[in-house]
């Protein structure tokens, strides 16, 4: 299955990385890590949720975006899954 | 006692285990001298040193071995950054980290809180009687405020130097202070000590911040004839510079003096006639070091001269406005520029606090948001400078003014900026990032933050 | 966006944005303006071309925005979009090909169309004249869209001067502020200070042209001289216009003005 990366690694932006996986995995790296760790965990479920997806595995290197560069982001990604995996 | 031999020098210096050594940050990422005398400690393993350079920057790696091989009793500094930082929380000391303010380290080591037995004094001149100056040679750095206390106060000083004059005239440190002289190859990279280019900031943001700070003086009715100012070398501080140089310059006014580090926006006041006069501790590039060898309008000055707050003479005693930045502000207006909001040591008051104690209005210029991070919370991680001192803070969304001051609230009741609570602002600020959880902060002490007249104003924490 | 004090922001999906991330952009306008409230009017440059075309007026049908800018204005190409944008969206004209020049009577004319804003590097790129600060390669272009706003009531907004250098978008500016033009896109938020400061009433101008009225009340004609400058009736309006945008931008109190 093909991997898809949305995103860059420039500050305030964030890199969202979908692999194929057998359950729901979000791993969050971030530079607010100890500030917004709970806060974007939160934030990428929810937006996992209005597609119903469970099957996953979410990467996000995050420089520092705020809520809406993340739900964008990963949106995109979502939609280009999609769009490569039918 | 000229040497051109350190081995022939340190035998002299009869180094043992337990020194006082200071050192001085005007070479700053461009110091080879801290790290030539800490690596000759580390070869004849002494220990137990107190160090006392008045800055320490990433090149200062000499330093983070010394600690590793446990021979750092204690640090005492105005300014602390790069990877002794984070070595620091790794590698306990037996003593403690002091962070001084540049006025407080004058102050102590005048009034003996600081007790130093040998100050190595990196110098880009000096003569055969020990004259010395920053403003000569190959590795000019320009005026060394931060020096002149350690090299009158020390048991022994010590020049490191390597250019040799014939005669130094007008030295900023007098061969009657000075014991001995090493010369070496270079005492420092040119490139890393001054910017041949420090530009005003072309990030928007910034240059929002900048107008609105300046919005804010022209109302404060701050900018008179003789009014006295100092800012930074940040980008945003250079734009409020040169924007202040230009109102002075369209409104036929002209200002007293400026203090503090000089650049050439400084010098280009001084040279179009807005400001009778600089008062220099430190020379941020090389406009600022050639003005202050052939302008006698443009004066050097101690750390003492500049903001010991007990020299009666300090500059900034009469200083009008001071411009300061801030990694973190709180609901009381504490201001933190020694950690980050993780609680590792980013850098240090230097003169933060002094001037902002002095200054008629301090005034705080910073963006609202740091990365994702808020500028403003509910207690700061470190307080570097108490809210009583710090009388507004500026932001792109914002300005919001110290409930202690109520003159400066009145007189700005009706006024067209944008002023409002700093709680507001903080929700402001909320509404873009989100709220941040707060640290949970180490049990584990790392020392100190002090103010100016030697009282400790926080704890510094060894972090997780 | 608000901070960098333009009156407007205008988001752009076509020439600002690859191919490849059309789709991204969308994400990122739909998720900011959701997110956040904004204090300023938000206007959405769509593609002039399929598959993006369609995309983009589906999605800023939804947003909360005050309008939308059509790149490579003609009359044919708005009558053919004008029906599918909601209408409450106004209609920014972005006359950027010959084409349009023909035709600006009657896209003037369109009453969803609020606004004339010249595109001049699209233009230049077919018409394959050299700009620079001068303004001379686009002066009929400027005046052209001038006239036809002013016949039909519509604001003209200047084309953005592309290089950083102050001195350059000083010139640019003042070409376009004499000719006549309402305001100017600024391409970066830096150039927004300066075309601001040259498009608000300066207080040497508004005192002037504040004498021109007390001295046209004081004397009850409108024929008169003052300082050496012969006036009357449209001398007397363009005070009059000139004072009315003054104080549109609050830089006039009431008391001064009812001279």
């Amino acid at each position: 299955m093909k991997t898809i990366s949305v995103g860059t690694l420039e500050s305030s932006d964030c890199l969202i990385t979908l692999k194929s996986a057998q359950t729901l995995s979000i791993d969050i790296d971030s530079v607010v890590h100890e500030a917004f760790y709970d806060h974007i965990k939160a934030v990428v479920e929810k937006t996992l949720a209005q597609y119903n997806i469970e099957k996953i595995q979410v990467i996000v290197q995050d420089k520092g975006a705020l809520d809406y560069t993340i739900i964008a982001r990963l949106k995109s990604a979502i939609e280009r899954w999609r769009e490569a995996h039918g | 006692m000229i040497y051109k031999s350190l081995e022939k020098l340190m035998e002299d210096l009869k180094i043992h285990d337990g020194l006082h050594l200071s050192f001085h940050h005007h070479l700053r990422n461009g110091d080879k001298v801290l790290n030539l005398i800490m690596e000759d400690l580390i070869a004849k393993n002494i220990k137990d040193l107190h160090l006392y350079p008045s800055g320490i920057f990433p090149v200062h790696t000499s330093m983070v071995n010394a600690l590793k091989k446990g021979l750092i009793k204690s640090i005492t500094t105005n300014y602390l950054n790069g990877p002794l930082s984070d070595a620091l929380n790794q590698y306990p000391m037996e003593g403690q980290l002091t962070m001084q303010t540049h006025g407080g380290r004058a102050r102590a080591i005048i009034e003996g809180d600081n007790q130093i037995d040998i100050a190595f004094i990196a110098v880009s001149s000096c003569d055969q009687a020990g004259n010395a100056s920053g403003l000569y040679g190959k590795t000019a750095c320009g005026a060394l405020g931060y020096a002149i206390e350690d090299a009158i106060h020390a048991k022994r000083t010590v020049i490191v130097c390597d250019t040799l004059l014939d005669t130094v005239n007008n030295p900023q440190i007098e061969g009657q202070f000075v014991d001995d002289v090493l010369l070496i190859d270079s005492i420092g990279n040119a490139s890393g000590i001054v910017s041949g280019t420090l530009a005003i900031t072309k990030d928007p943001l910034g240059l929002k911040v900048a107008r609105e700070a300046m919005r804010f003086l022209i109302a404060s009715q701050f900018i008179k004839n003789n009014v006295s100012y100092q800012s930074g070398a940040g980008g945003v501080s250079l734009a409020i510079t040169k924007m202040f140089n230009e109102y002075l310059e369209s409104h036929h006014l002209k200002a007293s003096f400026y203090t503090g580090g000089i650049t050439r926006y400084h010098v280009d006041a001084l040279e179009k006639g807005l400001v009778q006069s600089l008062y220099d501790v430190q020379c941020f590039d090389m406009e600022a070091i050639r003005s202050l060898k052939e302008n006698p309008d443009h004066h050097f000055m101690s750390a003492s001269d500049y903001a010991n707050p007990n020299n009666p003479d300090r500059k900034i005693k009469a200083l009008d406005i001071v411009i300061l930045g801030a990694t973190e502000i709180d609901l009381d207006f504490n201001v933190n520029v020694t950690t980050d909001s993780k609680g590792l040591i980013i850098g240090g008051s230097g003169g933060h606090s002094d001037t902002a104690e002095d200054a008629k209005l301090s005034i705080i210029v910073s963006p609202l948001l740091k990365g994702r991070m808020p500028l403003i919370c509910k207690r700061v991680t470190t307080i570097t400078t108490p809210g009583k001192h710090i009388d507004v803070l500026i932001t792109e969304r914002g300005i919001a003014i110290n409930p202690m001051r109520k003159d400066l609230l009145e007189l700005f009741n009706d006024s067209a900026l944008n002023i409002m609570p700093i709680e507001t602002l903080m929700k402001k600020a909320h509404d873009l990032s989100g709220v941040p959880k707060p640290l949970k902060k180490s049990s584990q002490s790392l020392g100190i933050v002090e103010d100016r007249h030697g009282q400790t104003s926080d704890i510094l924490y060894r972090k997780e | 966006m608000e901070i960098y004090e333009a009156d407007a922001v205008i988001i752009d999906f076509e020439d600002a944005v690859n191919v490849s991330e059309k789709m991204e952009a969308r994400h990122l306008t739909e998720s900011f303006l959701n997110n956040h409230t904004v204090s300023v009017d938000i206007y959405v440059r769509i593609n002039s071309e399929e598959p993006f075309l369609d995309e983009d007026i589906t999605l800023i049908n939804q947003l909360p925005i005050q309008g939308v800018v059509v790149p490579k204005s003609t009359e044919a190409f708005l009558k053919k979009l004008l029906p599918k944008f909601k209408a409450s969206l106004d209609v920014l004209a972005l006359i950027e090909t010959p084409n349009a020049f023909f035709e600006l009577n009657k896209i003037a004319q369109m009453k969803p169309v609020k606004s004339l804003l010249l595109g001049a590097e699209d233009l230049m790129s077919v018409i394959g004249g050299i700009r620079d600060e001068s303004g001379l390669a686009i002066n009929y272009a400027r005046s052209a869209l001038i006239m036809a706003g002013r016949a039909h009531g519509k604001t003209i907004i200047d084309t953005p001067w592309v290089s950083l250098d102050e001195n350059q978008l000083q010139e640019d500016i003042k070409c376009g502020q004499t000719l006549g033009f309402d305001g100017k896109m600024a391409i970066h938020p830096n150039q927004v200070i300066a075309i601001n400061e040259a498009f608000s009433p300066s207080p040497k101008a508004i005192e002037s042209a504040l004498r021109i009225l007390a001295m046209h009340k004081k004397k009850g004609s409108m024929r008169f001289s003052l300082d050496g400058k012969m006036v009357d009736k449209p001398i007397i309006q363009q005070a009059q216009n000139f004072l009315d945008k003054a104080k549109q931008y609050g830089l006039l109190s009431g008391e001064n003005y009812d001279l």
